[in-house]
């Protein structure tokens, strides 16, 4: 790794980069702790003088706002919460987990080389909107609408693809004679995959996992359609912050936000190295 | 079934609830009196017997209310699920104890995003999954879900029940009355909110001797709020005062919104949407003066107009930042709050929306009746009669009276009773001058796009307009292309059925703008 100063043209760009990216970071985070009447104030206001946790007290009770002539809010964010940890992590579980199978299967076995994949792929070749309704009527008639199960297998269904060929492009880039030389020990093909491949491709395994995870937990669209009174996504909860008396609630908004950027960001955190190590692998061929 | 027998059989189902008699004598009873009225039907009603019995309840809510009962102790599933726009359960959520505590029926509210309970609904005409019992949507989706088979016609049930949608002294509105709940000519959903743009200006600014002697010696008239379109330009370019964050008008010209100022100019030049046949009629001279118009007011809005949501405008109105605003009724009751008008209340002067000037020299006054929220009963709901009475009961005279000034909902008034004979609540909420306003603004009010693809051509609409608004369009341009737009949706949705409700739609309007758009004119 090279590790030289870095050159005084390079730093007020890296600073510019880095106001760009954190910025509305910052501003999240500021309106989630001002009152509300500092939540549209003109001149803005950047920090509060007055900072106060009662967009995150609302969350969990709403009726914490009314202290602020805020009414008309009506759910807590508890079942959202709940319903976002649920959904996104089974659905990533299961996604990643087929997905490792079918890369597996893909890399080392298949007989075509692009008719699979590329069918595997088609499910993301179309705008998610155009399956919407048909996920609708069946699962109407299968009773998984506005249910949990529904839900996760759509996001499986969604973003299977998408870890099968990212595994896959991990699997591609391991040499099959590391998996041969563990058979050649007297491991089964299964034992060698799981002792040999599925070990040395753990980076890629986590960046997808977090690639995945993050699509399942920002996911809208599909939750938005298939939920009514039972099934609850923090995106879904988001959009539902709007009251007659104070129109948008922008701090509770924001508290909720910040709420859900917190998983991410510590999830990033202990699996920074493992990210690292997954996005750049197989970079350099042999 | 008489109001006394009803009285009785009530009697007989408390005391069986409250455990006095047993189920057998329950029962007993119950028989006799049915076998009671049964007689009595056959022998003194005519075939309109039913439906006079039920006229001869004192009211709406009352034959609601008998209506309710009746239905919530036959029914198996006591509960009732609705589906509402967040922000508006405030307006409801008072009288859930009474359902459930009267009735036994416990009312379930499924809160969705104003944009998305459109769009769940037709999900709903395609899944049938029954899930929903009653649905608020805005008056511009009751044509594509009744065609699609999801809500029902009300007609008949408000013909037995007798909402009085009609009446005149307690009923909603004319024309309202009919844009709003009407589709070709049936009721397909009963009114809950008021929603009509009306203005307001700042009075305390209209009060100020050195601003009415500068504006006299400027404009050669008094100063006050503008009676015409011409003045209100007149008043956004005076007051206008950028350098103290003081702005002319706060007109929205954001995506969404853009095409109600355009649709209530072009009303008040004397101009509907689409002629006789369909065509559009914005593309004309008409047109172009209207957005040269708003092109020319530019100049004196607040910064943010090309991103205002009703909130964001009703916000910056409330902190003082301009003199003109076009606001829903809602957003003078935030200009009215302290907490939310903290620079405005106690200083609006509220008016009816300017006219324009027609060639024979008479001032044509025209609002806009937009968004406003109803009830619909869904055809796949188990208990439909259920829904309706409720629907019906809560939009009666008195509770709707009662509901709309509970905090945390959209109504807003609707009903003649509310602006002409209010309760205190209501003079509390709105001012007895402001509902008033109201009252002459609504009488005058011409009908949103409440047709088969109605939403479309409102966006088709909307996006060229903003398009010219923000300079990306030439006007004429704009509107050829949004004309264009029109031709093909109304091709697609079929030219004669949308041909036929858009005659249905018109044909209740106030007589002078009748007569200035040509409508009384027209053969279908």
């Amino acid at each position: 790794m090279l590790n030289r100063p870095l050159s005084l043209a390079q730093i007020p760009l890296i600073v510019i980069g880095l106001v760009l990216c954190l910025f509305p970071i910052f501003w999240l985070v500021m309106t989630a702790i001002k009152p509300p009447i500092d939540w549209n104030a003109s001149p803005a206001i950047w920090i509060p003088s007055e900072p106060t946790l009662i967009n995150f007290r609302t969350l969990f009770n709403p009726d914490a706002i009314r202290a602020y002539g805020v009414g008309g809010v009506s759910q807590a964010a508890t079942r959202a919460v709940m319903g976002s940890i649920l959904a996104s992590i089974s659905a990533t579980f299961l996604a990643v987990g087929l997905g490792l199978i079918s890369a597996i299967g893909l890399s080392r076995y298949s007989r075509t080389n692009w008719a699979t994949p590329l069918i595997i792929l088609s499910g993301r070749m179309f705008p998610p909107a155009a399956i919407a309704v048909p996920f609708v009527i069946i699962f109407s008639l299968t009773n998984l609408m506005d249910t949990y199960p529904g839900l996760i297998a759509v996001y499986t269904a969604v973003t299977l693809p998408f870890s099968t060929w990212m595994l896959k492009s991990f699997v591609d880039d391991l040499p099959r004679e590391m998996e041969e030389a563990a058979m050649l020990d007297g491991k089964s093909r299964l034992m060698a995959h799981l002792t040999v491949t599925v070990p040395l491709i753990r980076g890629g395994i986590f960046s997808t996992t977090m690639l995945v995870f993050i699509l399942n937990w920002s996911e809208y669209m599909f939750a938005q359609v298939l939920s009514n009174t039972e099934l609850a996504t923090i995106p879904v909860q988001l959009a539902k912050y709007v009251t007659a008396t104070a129109g948008t609630l922008y701090g509770v908004q924001a508290a909720l936000a910040v709420l859900a950027m917190a998983p991410l960001i510590v999830g990033g955190y202990f699996i920074q190295g493992h990210l690292a190590r997954g996005l750049t692998f197989g970079a350099i061929k042999k | 079934m008489s109001v006394d027998t009803r009285g009785a059989a009530q009697e007989i189902a408390a005391s069986y609830d409250s455990g006095k008699i047993d189920r057998r004598t329950f029962l007993r009873r119950m028989g006799l009196i049915g076998v009671g009225v049964a007689v009595a039907n056959a022998v003194s009603l005519s075939p309109l017997g039913a439906v006079k019995a039920w006229a001869a309840i004192s009211g709406p809510e009352d034959r609601a209310w008998a209506l309710a009962k009746e239905k919530a102790a036959a029914a198996t599933k006591k509960s009732l699920t609705l589906l509402i726009p967040t922000g508006s359960i405030g307006n409801m959520t008072p009288y859930v104890d009474k359902w459930k505590n009267e009735l036994g029926v416990s009312l379930e509210f499924i809160e969705e995003p104003d944009e998305v309970v459109h769009t769940k609904g037709m999900q709903e005409a395609v899944a049938k999954t029954g899930r929903y019992d009653v649905m608020m949507p805005t008056a511009m989706s009751y044509p594509d879900w009744f065609d699609s088979g999801l809500i029902y016609d009300l007609t008949d049930w408000t013909e037995k029940y007798q909402p009085d949608l009609f009446n005149k002294e307690w009923g909603v509105v004319f024309p309202a009355s009919h844009h709003a709940q009407l589709y070709n000519g049936r009721v397909v959903g009963l009114l809950c909110d008021g929603d009509q743009i009306t203005l307001l200006c700042r009075k305390d600014y209209l009060e100020k001797p050195d601003k009415a002697k500068a504006f006299a010696d400027q404009y050669g008239y008094p100063l006050d709020a503008p009676k015409t379109w011409k003045e209100y330009y007149n008043l956004a370019k005076f007051m206008h005062d950028p350098k103290n964050n003081f702005y002319g008008t706060l007109e929205y010209r954001s995506r969404y919104y853009c095409k109600w100022m355009f649709m209530q100019r072009l009303a008040s030049k004397g101009s509907l949407w689409f002629d006789q046949d369909m065509n559009p009629t914005f593309n004309s001279p008409k047109g172009l003066e209207v957005l040269e118009d708003m092109l020319a007011v530019n100049e004196f809005l607040h910064p943010d107009a090309f991103s205002f949501t009703w909130s964001s405008n009703y916000n910056a109105y409330g902190r003082g930042e301009g003199f003109l605003n076009i606001v829903w009724p809602s957003g003078f009751k935030y200009s009215k709050a302290p907490s939310t008008g903290p620079a405005t209340t106690g200083k609006i002067k509220a008016t009816v929306m300017p006219a324009d000037t027609l060639p024979d020299g008479t001032n044509l006054y025209a609002g806009m009746f937009c968004w406003g929220y109803g009830f619909a009963i869904s055809k796949y709901s188990a208990n439909p009669d259920l829904s309706y009475a409720y629907a019906q009961w809560m939009t009666s005279p008195t509770i709707s009276a009662d509901a709309i000034p509970y905090l945390g909902g959209y109504s807003d008034p609707y009903r003649v009773n509310h602006m002409l004979a209010p309760t205190e609540r209501l003079i509390e909420t709105y001012t007895t001058d402001y509902l008033k306003i109201l009252y002459n603004n609504i009488v005058n009010t011409v009908p949103d796009f409440c047709l088969p693809g109605g939403f479309e051509y409102q966006d088709a609409l909307d996006k060229e307009v903003h398009a010219c608004l923000t300079g990306d369009k030439k006007p004429k341009d704009a509107l050829d292309d949004a004309a264009q737009q029109f031709d093909r949706i109304t091709r697609r949705k079929g030219k004669e059925k949308v041909r036929k409700s858009w005659f249905a739609l018109t044909e209740n309007l106030a007589e002078p703008i009748k007569i200035a758009t040509g409508r009384g004119n027209w053969k279908l």
